[in-house]
Formats: C-alpha cells, structure tokens, sequence
C-alpha cells in the first residue's frame, strides 16, 4: 500500500524534515505514527497525498509513483485516500449532508451513487439523524465524525488522519477510535499520527516512532512509548 | 462534463455573486464603465478609417462649368479633359444627377428642398480623377483656364492634414483601447481574487477530496465571464444609444460626414464589446485564482 524507500525531505530553508526513511505498510494495516512534536510526523503525513513532495527516495502509495507522478494525476491519487486533520475542516455554510456529499461532487459522482454513500456513512459515523445540521450546531467530536464521513464517502484504500483526536476529550476520542476500527476491520489502511499515549498503549496496533526525522522504533504491536 | 457537474457550476456562480452583491455590483459596473468607453474610441477609429477611406476614394477634381455652357459645348470639352496628361477618367454630372445625389446624402431631411420649388441651382460638371493624386493641383489649376469652367475644386491640403491627424487618432485609438482591455481585465480579475481569497479553505479542501484543477477553476472562470457579460451588456445598451443619438446630431449639423450607418455596424461593436467583455473575464479570473491552486 505505502512504500518509501530511502525518502528524504529537506526544506528549501535546509530543514531536513525527513532522512533516509524506509517503510512498508501492508494493506489493511493500522499504524500509529508517533514522536515529539516538530519530529516528522507531519510531513511524512502530507507526502502521502502530495502535499509535500520529497526531495530524493521512492515512494509509491496505492501502487503510484508519487515523486514522478505529473500534477495533473494528484487528484487521482488523492480520490484513493481519505484524509482527516485536527481541525475537522469542515465547510460552515453546507449542512452535514452537503458536507460528506461535497468530496462526491468534485470527483463528478453520479448523483444516485451520492445519497446511498451519504446515507451509508452517515450510518457508519453514526449522524444519521443530524444530516440536515451545520457544523457550528455540532459539538467538536461529531464534526470530526462528519470528516471522517468525508474521508471515506469515496471508499479510499487508505485513511491518513493527522491528530484526529488531538481536539477532543479522552471519552469523545474513543468514540472516533471506534469509528477508526470499524473502518479498519473492512480492510481499509489506516495511518494516523497521533500524541495519544491511552489510545496507543490500548490499541496495540502497529507503531512507527519518528525522531529528528528518522525512524527511530517500529513495532508490531506497539505502545506510545514517551511520558505524556 | 456531466449535467450535474455544470447544474453546480452554475449554482456556484449564482452563490458567489449573491454573496458579494456588492463588490459584484460594482466590479460590474466598473468594467461596463470601460467596456463603454473601449467602445466608443473602437467606433470613432472605425469612423475615422471610413472618412480616410472616403476621401481616398474622392481624390478628384470637381470641374462646375457656368451657367450658361451648352450640353454640346461640354462634350467638346469632356473631349479635351481626357486629351490632358494624367488625367485617368472624366465623368460627366448633368445637374439633374447632382440634384439626385444631393437628396439621396440629405436623407430623411430631402424635405429642405421643398423650399427650392423645382428650380435646380447646382450646375453641371465633370468628375476627373487623375492617375497620380498629388498632381492635383497643378491639373486643377490646368483645367481651371479652360473655357467654359467655373472653377475646378479639389480638397487636398485639407486632406493632407486630416491623414496626419487619423494616423494619430488611429496610433493613439490602439493604445487606449489597449490600455482599456488591461483595465478591465485587472478589475475582473481582482473581484474574482476577493472570492477566491473568500473561498481559499473550500479550495483547499475541494485540493484534498481530490478534485482537479478545472473543476476548481471553472466556477470561478464562469462567474468572471457572466460578470463580463453582465458589463458589456449594459455598456453596449448605452453604446448603441450613443451612437444613435451622435450620428443624428451629427447628421443634423453636419451632414457631409461619412459616418458608418447605425446598421449593422452597432451589431458589430456589440458582438464585439460583448466577446471581449467575457474573454476578459474569464482571463481575469483565470489569473487571480493560479496562486490558489496550490496545494
């Protein structure tokens, strides 16, 4: 699924963020990336879908070359992910409805296939009956159900959640986690990067460490492994 | 592109200029502001290059002969004018004609000469042109002396001086509408960056659901277009008004004026001002909206 081989990254201001980073994500994984803040986590996160671009290395998600990939193929790349921030990112004029719908509209889904995959994730994240609100009249844990609704509207291969549960409280963040597992359990890849030492040492699921932009430990069946 | 695709489109266009109606409005108003006046330089240029046409074309000597010069003695005298040198054809105009022509330029004004009761005052004459136009003078001067003339006119210093003064309002024309073009295209442009920057978090996110750059651009292209529509729209109604109302005034005083006739030409500059108006505005918001795109 997720391939990187010798990736690096240094900024144009000679930050280098990323070095000599080898991995290998196996479909249907979940993975916790952790490490101190600054350490990496956030561009090995965004050159998942592109937003960053390596600066040397291989790295091929979902099968594509995303270092070699022209521009114009970044939005097929990123319709095969589903990507989810701290922040929600939600549209405030469009109903939850329209919000989930919106990530359908852009990639020109027929209009029938929209309302069953609304409908059906809505299900899955539990809002059902909360379609029609906007996200200023929900609480901080269902608009983050409503982007992870979002995320997986267009059935991606993998989910990349940077600190979904970085805003919300520890009972609201087990609820997203749920949510997580239930998408995990029907063979989606899911990588988050996450300060969640509970949710980690619970979860037992695979765990990459990143340090001053180097792998530093990665586990099978890892715990958080720093003092919160 | 799919119906449903180009049904949001069109929403998203109508949302976006409902949303800033003001700043709408007043983008709006600013291009047909220039739009009108790219078109009004665009018509007086046309004018200016149909008088310089006209008058090319008039390079020639009107011969009057007086009064009392018998028909037969013209025809002798047409005889000896196309013997002199340089001189390419004679036309004979029988006073008859001239009085035809006369009415035919008054137009809807004929009725002034209901005043002369029948009676013919114009005389007959010759139109001479000649092979090289300079030589005018010197030919008229020629002609002048024979018998039998009245007087030989020409317009040619007048002439000399209105190529050089088309020839500026020409260069000058170019550039103002050229600077006019620019204006719009700017104002268009930095409406359509005040929408965008409105809406940089839903282009970002519309970036990560993995939607492409031209479904991106489109409505932001399309609201500049009607934006440029709705422009021209307006500056062309009061264009063609204008006009109307200048080449009337004009027409009243002073009919010798080759102006273009309203029809079909206001079609022309319309269609022109119109085409132009959404080109620009699709350019505009073209540009404003590239330093958006990436993410």
């Amino acid at each position: 699924m997720i391939h990187m081989n010798d990736v690096m990254k240094v900024y144009d201001n000679g930050a280098v963020a990323l070095n000599h980073v080898n991995v290998d994500i196996k479909k249907g994984e979940f993975v916790f990336l952790v490490g101190p803040s600054g350490a990496g986590k956030s561009t090995f996160i965004k050159m998942l879908f592109r937003e960053v671009l390596p600066s040397s290395g291989i790295l091929t998600v979902n099968g594509r070359d995303v270092i070699r990939m022209p521009n114009r193929e970044v939005p097929y790349l990123r319709r095969s992910l589903g990507v989810i921030f701290q922040d929600y990112r939600l549209l405030p004029d469009k109903t939850v409805y329209e919000n989930i719908a919106f990530a359908m509209q852009v990639i020109e889904a027929p209009r029938r296939m929209m309302q069953r995959n609304v409908n059906n994730v809505l299900d899955i994240v539990g809002l059902r009956d909360k379609y029609k609100c906007f996200p200023n009249q929900l609480s901080g844990g269902e608009q983050q159900r409503v982007a992870i609704a979002r995320a997986i509207v267009n059935s991606p291969a993998i989910v990349i959640a940077d600190e979904p549960t970085g805003n919300l409280d520890p009972d609201t963040s087990w609820g997203i986690m749920d949510i997580f597992k239930s998408i995990n359990a029907s063979g989606t890849t899911i990588v988050m990067a996450t300060h969640d030492k509970t949710i980690v040492d619970a979860m037992q699921k695979r765990v990459i460490a990143i340090e001053n932009g180097e792998i530093v430990r990665d586990e099978a069946r890892g715990g958080y492994g720093y003092e919160n | 592109m799919k119906i449903s695709t180009l049904e949001y489109f069109i929403r998203e266009v109508f949302n976006s200029l409902k949303r800033n109606n003001w700043m709408s409005v007043a983008s709006i108003g600013t291009v047909a502001v220039s739009l009108f006046i790219f078109g009004m330089f665009l018509m007086l240029v046309m004018n200016m290059n149909k008088m310089v046409e006209s008058l090319e074309s008039q390079v020639q000597i009107k011969v009057y002969l007086e009064e009392d010069f018998s028909r037969d003695d013209a025809r002798d005298l047409e005889v000896d004018l196309k013997k002199m040198q340089g001189v390419e054809s004679v036309t004979f105009v029988p006073k008859e004609e001239a009085m035809e022509k006369f009415k035919e330029r008054l137009g809807d004004q004929k009725t002034l000469l209901e005043a002369l009761d029948e009676t013919n005052p114009l005389p007959d004459s010759f139109e001479v042109t000649l092979v090289q136009p300079e030589m005018v003078k010197t030919a008229a001067e020629n002609i002048e002396r024979l018998e039998g003339v009245e007087m030989a006119k020409y317009g040619q210093d007048v002439m000399e001086h209105l190529f050089d003064i088309t020839r500026l309002i020409r260069i000058f024309g170019f550039a103002l509408m050229f600077v006019l073009a620019l204006a719009t295209l700017f104002i268009i442009a930095n409406t359509i960056r005040l929408t965008v920057f409105a809406r940089r978090k839903e282009i970002a996110i519309m970036k990560y659901v993995g939607a492409t750059d031209w479904f991106i651009r489109w409505p932001f292209v399309l609201e500049g277009m009607v934006m440029g529509l709705l422009g021209s729209l307006i500056a062309s109604v009061i264009l063609r008004f204008s006009y109307a109302g200048i080449t009337a005034k004009i027409y009243n005083t002073l009919a010798f004026l080759p102006l273009i006739p309203e029809y079909p030409f206001l079609n022309y500059v319309t269609l022109v001002v119109i085409i132009g108006g959404m080109i620009m505005g699709a350019i505009g918001s073209a540009v404003s909206i590239k330093r958006f795109l990436k993410v």
